[in-house]
């Protein structure tokens, strides 16, 4: 196994960006409450202080603005290890649905210094090779990043979508490309989000490429796990990885006490990502986290 | 091994495309496209996957067992009779056609040929959904008496670009496109509709409507509203809601729960107040790419290219949501005056 670029314990985002699972309504509720991203910070300061190490942050609109209040605060950007999970899809899908998918890609990346080369890569559109695609998903990587700059960044999530999308049509080489080309140009791991843990894990081990690190969902009712929560219990401890469970309240709908009582018992997991949306929420997920997740936390979470 | 043909790689042609070749026993054989960079970049990728630029050639050449089509709308019927008269079974993605009148040859050729075939209604295969047709169907409700419902995205605050606001091409607004998922859960669960009655109002778009009001009745006696719009502030991805009420309680279902209040309990309901959210009614799937719907609704029809039963999700059935489509765009140009179905199946 490699080293893990994984903290124990990250912070979610969807909260702050009016994501919820649950309920489309909550999510807007919410996000309406985070609309001055100070009161995030807030929040994020408190996560910090309770034991939270990290925080996972989707490449949305908002997330520049939250990246330079992180940035002005010179203890947090001095330990908080961000892990930003690219793309943010819906804006793409939004544009995607006015001028197609090509034109996105070209309309995204207008103005940087990859769009020279990429009108090369249209002209010569009838002889594309694979290595053209890499250096537009490259560009496109670095467009996304761009506002994580100087921050802690050990990882650097794909979304479960393309992850799951490449997976489905077996295209080895995304997966090669997109782990040396974070290695390579931004100094981190390429990390995979996915809804399908077993096939990810297998298809890695049969195409002998190194340790995956994985964001995927675990929880005790078994909600968005494919094929089925034991298959993915069974993936987890069988096959090399580093593994952090999300979705582990399974959108608000377990309470912590019995989400973390299950997840203890869960082999192969090294870290977990929990919403917070409060000082007094923290508290409570972190308290039950610790109880039953001892081994993997060290016990060192919530030390203040 | 199921060799399918995805025509249009658009989004949903991408997602069709990786999750036939994530479930066992199916893959993408051929990728057909009209963008040349596209198909290039997916050529250079994907080893083994034939492309062509139209699906003519293709269906000459042969060598596959089906076909996804997720062009845009306008273009569906042509290439559905082209693979019909080949024998080819054919997904189609929603909404089936521009009119009712462009996609009746094809439910005709379906007639004289039939082959499996599907159009892409995923939302019946949303859990939440799924159950709700189930607490419909049980009669647990008592007569139908009131109906409202909406869908609402905030997608257009500005005159939009692209295909889906070329009314020759998209077939019209709001109406047509996400909301015919609404009008397919409408007639999918509650039958019928015997007449209705629109408005539309363009706010943003020029050629199509932005905004649609449309009134039902149903044969069954259910009569109600639905409102539609694709410039609402506030939500994010596309919401549906629907609200019915019986003699005997009532039923609200969204994509995240199920709420059902019932007078007198069934053997299969309590009496009061039920819930179920989404997570009580999650089912895994062998695969899942943008949800388990998706995987579940090509599960069904790939059932059916294997000589299972066709799925209900057809394109007799997406024709019928078809003309009451067509009603609702009449009746607005008449400002709201009754069509009946019948008038424009006929």
């Amino acid at each position: 196994m490699t080293t893990s670029p994984l903290v124990p314990l990250v912070m979610g985002h969807n909260a702050f960006f009016g994501v919820d699972h649950l309920s489309a309504q909550r999510g807007a509720a919410r996000a309406a409450s985070f609309a001055d991203p100070i009161r995030i910070l807030d929040v994020i300061r408190d996560g910090r202080a309770l034991g939270a190490q990290g925080m996972m942050m989707s490449t949305h609109d908002r997330a520049a603005g939250l990246c330079d209040l992180i940035r002005s605060d010179a203890a947090l950007s001095a330990d908080l290890k961000v892990y930003p999970l690219l793309p943010y899809a819906q804006k793409y899908v939004t544009r995607a649905n006015e001028v197609g998918m090509v034109n996105v890609v070209l309309d995204s990346l207008k103005g940087t210094s990859f769009s020279d080369k990429m009108s090369l890569f249209l002209q010569g559109s009838r002889g594309v090779l694979a290595r053209d695609v890499n250096s537009v998903l490259g560009a496109l990587i670095r467009l996304e990043l761009k506002p994580f700059r100087g921050l802690q960044m050990p990882a650097v999530f794909l979304h479960d979508a393309f992850t799951d999308l490449a997976l489905g049509l077996g295209l080895k080489d995304i997966f090669e490309f997109y782990m040396s080309e974070l290695d390579r140009a931004h100094g981190a791991v390429g990390a995979f989000a996915t809804k399908n843990l077993p096939m990810l894990l297998e298809r890695f081990d049969a195409w002998g490429l190194p340790t995956p690190t994985v964001m995927t969902h675990f929880n005790k009712i078994g909600f968005h796990m494919n094929p089925s929560r034991e298959d993915c219990e069974a993936a987890a401890a069988k096959y090399p990885a580093h593994i952090m469970a999300m979705g582990t309240l399974a959108s608000g709908f377990l309470r912590p006490e019995e989400a973390y009582g299950y997840l203890g018992g869960v082999k192969g997991i090294e870290s977990v990502v929990v919403g917070v949306s409060s000082r007094a929420h923290a508290e409570q997920t972190f308290a039950a986290i610790r109880t039953h997740m001892p081994v993997m936390t060290g016990n060192t979470v919530g030390a203040v | 091994m199921i060799n399918v043909a995805v025509i249009g790689f658009g989004k949903l042609g991408l997602l069709h495309a990786g999750t036939v070749s994530g479930l066992a026993g199916s893959r993408l054989a051929v990728a057909v496209d009209s963008n040349k960079t596209l198909l290039n970049a997916l050529k250079a990728k994907m080893e083994g996957t034939r492309i062509y630029t139209r699906h003519e050639p293709l269906l000459k050449d042969g060598g596959i067992d089906a076909a996804f089509i997720a062009t845009p709308t306008g273009t569906h019927v042509d290439i559905a009779l082209d693979c019909v008269e080949q024998g080819i079974p054919i997904f189609i993605e929603k909404p089936l056609a521009l009119s009712g009148e462009q996609a009746r040859p094809l439910v005709e050729a379906l007639e004289k040929r039939p082959v499996a075939n599907m159009v892409g209604y995923m939302g019946r295969y949303l859990d939440t959904f799924a159950k709700a047709k189930e607490i419909v169907d049980s009669g647990v409700l008592g007569p139908l008496e009131m109906l409202r419902c909406s869908m609402y995205i905030g997608q257009l605050f500005k005159a939009g670009k692209g295909w889906r606001y070329d009314k020759g091409v998209s077939g019209g607004g709001v109406l047509i496109t996400q909301n015919s998922h609404v009008i397919d859960k409408l007639v999918w669960m509650f039958g019928d509709v015997d007449w209705v009655s629109g408005q539309t109002n363009s706010l943003y778009s020029t050629e199509v409507e932005d905004h649609a009001h449309v009134f039902f009745a149903f044969r069954n006696g259910l009569r109600g509203f639905m409102d539609a719009s694709w410039s609402e502030r506030h939500y994010r991805t596309p919401t549906i809601a629907i609200h019915v009420q019986g003699r005997n309680g009532t039923l609200d279902v969204d994509d995240d729960s199920v709420r059902l209040f019932l007078d007198a309990k069934s053997d299969a309901y309590a009496e009061g107040w039920s819930e179920w959210r989404k997570p009580d009614l999650y089912r895994s799937v062998p695969f899942d790419i943008g949800g388990p719907q998706y995987t579940l609704q090509a599960e069904e029809f790939l059932t059916a290219v294997r000589g299972g039963p066709n799925p209900a999700s057809d394109v007799r059935s997406a024709y019928a949501v078809q003309c009451v489509i067509d009603a609702a765009y009449m009746s607005a140009e008449r400002n709201g005056a009754p069509i009946r179905i019948a008038e424009v199946m006929a």
